[in-house]
């Protein structure tokens, strides 16, 4: 089994998912699927490479791919509450009346 | 066998969480495709990096997204089983030539390299792919940024 293949199928699927998808968590499950691929390319380069140390690294940036999904998830949990919804084209579309309703009512 | 078996499930796995409709099912899909990965890892030998990943990300995102999840809201429309079926048949096929293809050279490794030339001996062609996505997404980013700016000057003009 190729593991380039493998990577470059999960890529392409994240990369269509952040395409496509409107809802906040698909999109934060899309860049997880991202960050999935890149590291399951590097893991399989050290395995097949027999470099043990390589895989230490590795731990580290699984630690900080684990706190950037918290800070992402914050954001999420702010947005929804904020907004009251999921939807990414809602959101927008809610920030872009904003100012119009605002300048009206400032006329 | 089982390593192409593990491969397929993860590419099925992932299709799911992407196309399901429910938040949770998405996130449950997301917590299989996670620990298919660390399977993936520790049957290559790399058993510290599939401990942590299991320990870590699926404990930990699971938890996460399901309780990002209660507080968002719930979809109207419920994905059908026919849906179900067809991103099942698509995952098979994507997974299938990672089985069947290569374009990796696991033959040439060489122990005593280093880290720049195994990965130019091993990882020249996602290397080179990398860098051309890279590149599409600075120009794509940069057409956009053009576009937007040009636009908000002619409103400016108009005013």
């Amino acid at each position: 089994m190729d593991f380039v293949i493998l990577s470059m199928v999960l890529l392409a699927i994240g990369v269509y998912g952040l395409l496509t998808q409107r809802h906040l968590v698909k999109v934060f499950i899309s860049i997880e699927l991202i960050a999935t691929a890149a590291t399951l390319n590097f893991v399989m380069l050290s395995s097949q490479a027999s470099r043990e140390a390589s895989q230490a690294f590795l731990i580290l940036a699984f630690s900080t791919d684990t706190a950037v999904s918290a800070v992402i998830l914050a954001l999420l949990v702010i947005v929804s509450k904020k907004y009251g919804t999921s939807d990414i084209s809602k959101v927008v579309k809610e920030e872009e009346t904003k100012p119009e309703a605002e300048s009206n009512a400032v006329n | 066998m089982i390593i192409e078996l593990v491969g397929a499930g993860l590419v099925i796995s992932a299709c799911l969480a992407i196309f399901f409709d429910e938040a949770v099912y998405s996130v449950a899909a997301l917590a299989s495709t996670l620990i298919l990965t660390a399977l993936l890892y520790g049957l290559n030998g790399a058993v510290y990096v599939a401990v942590f990943q299991f320990a870590v990300a699926v404990g930990t995102l699971s938890i996460l997204f399901l309780s990002g999840e209660m507080l968002s809201e719930k979809p109207k429309n419920k994905t059908s089983p026919r849906k179900a079926v067809l991103v099942l048949a698509m995952g098979a096929a994507l997974s299938v030539p990672m089985v069947i293809f290569s374009i990796s050279s696991p033959n040439d490794v060489n122990v005593e390299a280093s880290f720049g030339q195994a990965l130019w001996n091993l990882r020249a062609v996602d290397v080179v792919l990398q860098g051309l996505v890279v590149l599409t997404v600075t120009l794509g980013i940069g057409i956009v940024l053009f576009k937007r700016k040009r636009s908000s000057q002619k409103l400016g003009d108009k005013d």
